[in-house]
């Protein structure tokens, strides 16, 4: 066992772990954050990704340990209480969701994304889309909501 | 999945024949040989650990019936490995044809691959299959160089 | 019927939850105490089971319990049969299920050999490489043809065959059509298996609590209830003692209606046996094997055509893949045998399949569940019969149709629900015109496609029509109730894994009763809640819950005036339900609002009077008579680079007709969605099985899913042809996207390619299998 100290969302964490653990079961079960989901366990769906340092990272092909000192975000650091973060809040508006289990995936991989590109044209849109998969959108909405978000009109 | 080819040998087939039916030299031919022991007349079984693509270091059971003997010439190998990485099983034939002092030993193998290895490891089963291959006969080349001389 | 939210696009109710990670998906669920299952599978595709041993296993730290089928004593028994035959005259079954561990003999690899329950997954997973198992191999069966040759390896010895069932439908004479037809097409199709790869794998927790005597289950089913009912009988419990309870679920598809799996009905067993909490998540690799997939076939298939395109009959003869085992019955080969016929006025039909037994995965529906089959073969024969009289593929089509005033038209066979195939209604000439308008498909054709050829280019139109019945029976409820608060519950038993149903069928109800939609608190798939009604299938979820949902809001608002009409002083007739009040007509300050009048629906003193019921608050049922037939067309222009066999993708139109809508962003995202599932299937996907029954491609990394750069943004239009089988004039559409799309690119690619004189007969084209094609083609014509 390993002792780790983790800040997940501003709160830190003190655990004491086996060196396999990965981190999506760290922060599900250990942590009890659910909204990370788990799709493939090898790192090509994207439904697992988290911020690590800011950076996206797939959090199935991490393990909890190689997380110590670091700082994390999921999707449950993004809304302030029940207010909703705009990327968020375009999701619902665009209807860029159907079964919700790709989703905090996705809005992981994009909050960096839209840091770095605030203003990114539709083929831009797709390719940092293109990491992650859904299976009943058909990515079109998902597209709409970032296009929504970028030009400020979700609040 | 048929691994074939040829391979010069140092050693006449006659010379060479013993040796390649020894648990101790065949042990040094199959690179993560954990053990090998001959537990009949033409009977092998032993450990291996090996790693293919995303499955490292799986350790498997490994059968070798030698059958079809024509000595000093050829053999057939009855194969069958099973792990946790899944299975391998076939069929080998090796000839051996006298090639001035050495042999040109001439391989076949008709292996059927299942379970995880099967599964994942498809992109590197044929390059990872070719690389042990070659690793085996090198360090085959230099055991029985090693024990001729 | 429309008004303030029926036919509205509401936004979801329930995202807000999904977007924040706060929903609860079953591996959500953390029980004190629990313990975590892994599954033994085999890694052959058929053997002889001569021995396991588990004791190496048991004896690990860590290790609670190890079963094998010995250990479960009399409740192993063979799954139910879910889905019996219809009752087609000379039908041959072969009824052959999955007991929950594998005994004595091995039918497909990832057949459950052992389970392990331990005090973590990593654990049980550990001591799987504990077990010992005596596998003998067997040769294995994976070709359909070679199944069903004499001396081929038996998948059930009991049977002396793999024929596993056959079916024969006809009307009409085709033998007399063939007699008089100006042109013969005959072709040999074949569609091969994909998986359904909802996100979310398979998962069940099951809690025994032994003081209430109730057992919980939270599993990722799309039927809840039969689950519970099965359970019920399975265990030895009254169905009031069980809980079934599907909450968010990751996606469904299909293969999570499959009831009964091992994995099912084992971790409740053991959670009683154990006397504590038991969880068992599928992991992506157990879910290409250990969940049910679909779609191999192949068709021998003959089109009669007069001169003029009129089709006088159509022959065909396909096998189908049912994999290990056949629990589902017939119903996606019978799908494919009546979704052929298609749009189309078909005199004569003859149609024939054998299902065979291989030793691969079991065949369950996967949305569309067998349509694409029959759409694929009747839009291609069309395509070559078209090429062959030198007529336009789109008038070919249009002179073929049953025309707006041929309603009810029956094609005489009988359809998974077992009853005939009869369509409702539609205006198939109307879907065809506006897709071909969206499309741009005559300047295309005349302008764009010549031009952009003399560039060096390969751009090519597909543009095909197709039937997809939806709504069968046969029934579903729900439970209106109108609480104090002004809150409105609404129960039904329908699972929902993310078709919306939080919304829909809370504008139905808010509608009928005049609320925001916002009011109405929407439960469905717990049995606790309501505990008649089947599941979430076959593109039925809108049309038969969502009307059972608007008969019981009628119930209540008949209750409603009842109630409400001496106590504002007026007649019912001159009562309006809105607002979430209940005012009179003529002096709108007459009123009352319905959490009061619930209230006042349930005194604690004086009488409820006789042949009334307290509250407000009713449940009804809906049943159609039987299924009704959406429709519609797709269109997509391509283009092919002919030196790598890439396809892009420029346009993608879809003109759909699936009755009245209740919310127009959802019907298109459902479309949207199934479009990119079809092109996963038509284009990247598909499960390559060696001749032994290994599966080589058991990942994402190689089983290719079309991400954000494979799917276009879908042009849409719609068509609104009510159904007169149910009030709401409504119809499914959750599948209509994955249906034609394999015929539509077939197509788009023939006509990109036409020069080569390629023809595509087969689904899935992966880019490597175009290339071979092509290669082939260009071969031929040199």
């Amino acid at each position: 066992m390993h002792p780790i100290a983790v800040v997940v969302n501003g709160t830190r964490n003190e655990r004491s772990v086996e060196p396999r653990l990965l981190l999506s079961d760290f922060l599900r079960h250990d942590l009890g954050l659910t909204g990370t989901h788990v799709g493939c366990e090898h790192g090509v769906c994207g439904a697992c990704t988290v911020l690590m340092d800011g950076q996206p990272v797939r959090s199935c092909l991490l393990f909890a340990v190689q997380t110590d000192g670091h700082e994390l975000q999921t999707v449950e650091g993004l809304a302030a209480g029940d207010q909703l973060h705009p990327l968020q809040q375009a999701f619902h508006e665009t209807h860029a969701l159907q079964c919700g289990f790709c989703t905090p995936g996705f809005l992981m991989t994009l909050v960096p994304f839209l840091k770095d590109h605030p203003n990114p044209t539709e083929p831009e849109i797709r390719e940092a889309l293109c990491g992650n998969l859904c299976r009943c959108t058909g990515y079109a909405n998902i597209v709409k909501a970032v296009e929504r978000y970028a030009e400020g009109l979700s609040r | 999945m048929i691994v074939e080819g040829t391979y010069a040998l140092p050693g006449s087939p006659e010379a060479i024949w013993d040796l390649l039916m020894d648990p101790e030299v065949l042990a040094k031919a199959m690179p993560g040989t954990r053990r090998l022991d001959r537990v009949a007349p033409n009977r092998y079984e032993g450990t291996m650990g090996v790693g293919i693509g995303p499955i490292t270091a799986a350790e498997f059971d490994l059968v070798i019936e030698v059958t079809d003997i024509q000595r000093p010439l050829s053999y057939t190998m009855q194969i069958d490995s099973k792990g946790r990485f899944g299975f391998s099983r076939g069929t080998a034939r090796v000839e051996l044809t006298p090639d001035g002092a050495g042999s040109s030993m001439r391989y076949r193998a008709d292996l059927q691959v299942g379970g995880k290895i099967a599964g994942l490891g498809q992109r590197l089963l044929d390059s990872v299959s070719k690389m042990l291959l070659r690793q085996g006969l090198e360090a085959l080349h230099k055991e029985l160089t090693a024990r001729l001389t | 019927m429309t008004g303030r939210y029926f036919g509205e696009s509401v936004l979801r109710l329930e995202d807000a939850k999904l977007l924040t990670g706060r929903a609860r998906f079953v591996d959500d669920v953390s029980l004190p105490g629990m313990l975590h299952v892994a599954f033994l599978r085999s890694d052959e595709a058929h053997a002889r089971l001569n021995g396991i041993d588990v004791s190496a296993a048991r004896a690990r730290t860590g290790v609670v319990a190890v079963y094998t089928a010995d250990d479960l004593g009399d409740y192993w028994q063979p799954g139910p049969l879910l889905v019996p035959p219809p009752p087609i005259p000379g039908l041959v079954f072969n009824t052959a299920t999955q007991g929950p561990l594998a005994r004595d003999k091995v039918r497909c690899a990832g057949e459950p050999l052992a389970m392990v329950v331990a005090e973590s997954r990593y654990v049980a997973e550990d001591a799987l490489e504990d077990i010992v198992v005596d596998l003998e191999p067997l040769p294995a069966v994976t070709d359909l043809e070679q199944a069903l040759m004499d001396g081929a390896p038996l998948v059930h010895d009991q049977f002396g065959t793999n024929l596993a069932a056959w079916v024969h439908q006809t009307k009409g004479d085709y033998q007399a059509a063939r007699a008089k037809a100006h042109r013969v097409i005959t072709r040999r199709f074949a569609y091969d298996r994909g998986i359904a790869a909802a996100l979310e794998n398979r998962g069940i927790v099951a809690h025994w609590d032994s003081g209430a005597q109730e057992l919980a289950m939270w599993d990722t089913t799309q039927a809840p209830i039969p689950i519970r009912n099965g359970m019920a009988e399975f265990l030895g419990l009254r169905e009031s003692q069980v809980r079934v309870v599907a909450p968010f679920i990751g996606g469904g598809f299909g293969p999570k209606i499959m009831m009964f799996y091992p994995e099912e009905v084992l971790v409740p067993w053991a959670a009683m046996r154990l006397g504590r909490p038991v969880k068992w998540i599928e992991d992506r690799r157990e879910n290409f094997f250990a969940t049910t997939q679909e779609r191999g076939q192949i068709h021998h298939a003959e089109l009669a055509v007069a001169k003029d395109g009129t089709i006088l009959g159509v022959k065909d003869r396909f096998l189908h893949d049912t994999g290990a085992y056949d629990p589902y019955g017939l119903t996606v080969p019978i799908n494919s045998q009546c979704t052929l016929l298609g749009p189309y006025v078909v005199p004569a039909y003859d149609s024939e399949f054998t299902a065979v037994f291989t030793n691969k995965p079991i065949v369950t529906p996967v949305r569309g569940a067998g349509r694409q089959h029959g759409v694929f073969v009747m839009e291609r024969l069309l395509d070559f019969a078209a090429r062959e009289l030198g007529m336009d593929r789109v008038e070919i089509r249009r002179r073929n149709y049953i025309q707006p005033d041929q309603f009810p038209y029956d094609h005489e066979i009988l359809f998974q629900d077992f009853r005939p195939l009869v369509y409702d209604s539609g205006d198939y000439p109307a879907a065809l015109d506006k897709a071909v308008e969206l499309i741009g498909y005559r300047k295309f054709i005349k302008d764009e496609q010549p031009r952009l050829r003399r560039e060096g280019k390969h751009p090519g139109i597909g543009i095909v029509s197709y039937i997809e019945g939806t709504g069968i029976g046969p029934y579903e409820g729900a439970r209106v109730t109108v609480e104090p608060s002004g809150t409105v519950r609404l129960s039904t038993g329908v699972g929902t894994q993310g078709q919306g149903h939080f919304t829909t069928f809370a504008q139905i109800v808010a509608e009928v009763l005049g609320v925001e939609v916002g009011s109405v608190e929407v439960s469905t798939g717990d049995t606790r809640e309501f505990h008649w009604g089947t599941g979430t299938f076959a593109s039925r979820g809108a049309v038969v819950a969502g009307s059972a949902c608007h008969a019981a809001a009628m119930k209540v608002r008949e209750k409603i005036l009842a109630l409400a009409a001496p106590l504002v002083g007026v007649a019912e007739s001159d009562l309006v339900v809105a607002g979430g009040a209940v005012h009179s007509r003529g002096d709108p300050a007459k009123a009352i609002s319905l959490g009061d009048l619930a209230r006042k629906a349930n005194p604690l003193r004086g009488a409820v009077a006789p042949g009334t019921e307290p509250g407000l608050e009713a449940t009804a049922y809906f049943g159609p008579d039987r299924g009704n037939a959406a429709s519609g067309v797709h269109a997509v222009i391509v283009e092919v680079d002919q030196e790598t066999a890439a396809v892009e993708i420029k346009r993608y139109v879809v003109v759909h007709d699936c009755g009245t809508v209740i919310n127009p962003l959802v019907v298109e995202a459902q479309v949207q969605g199934g479009v990119a599932h079809g092109i996963g299937n038509a284009f990247y996907e598909q499960l390559h099985f060696d001749r032994n029954g290994q599966l080589l491609n058991a990942s994402f990394m190689d089983y290719l899913l079309p991400t954000a750069l494979d799917v276009p943004t879908v042009e849409m239009d719609h068509v609104v042809s009510p159904s007169p089988l149910n009030p709401l004039g409504t119809k499914g559409v959750g599948e209509a996207g994955a249906i034609p799309t394999g015929a539509a690119f077939a197509q788009a690619i023939d006509d990109a390619l036409a020069h080569t004189g390629i023809e595509i007969t087969e689904i899935p084209l992966s880019p490597g299998r175009l290339f071979e094609l092509i290669d082939h083609a260009t071969g031929k014509s040199t």
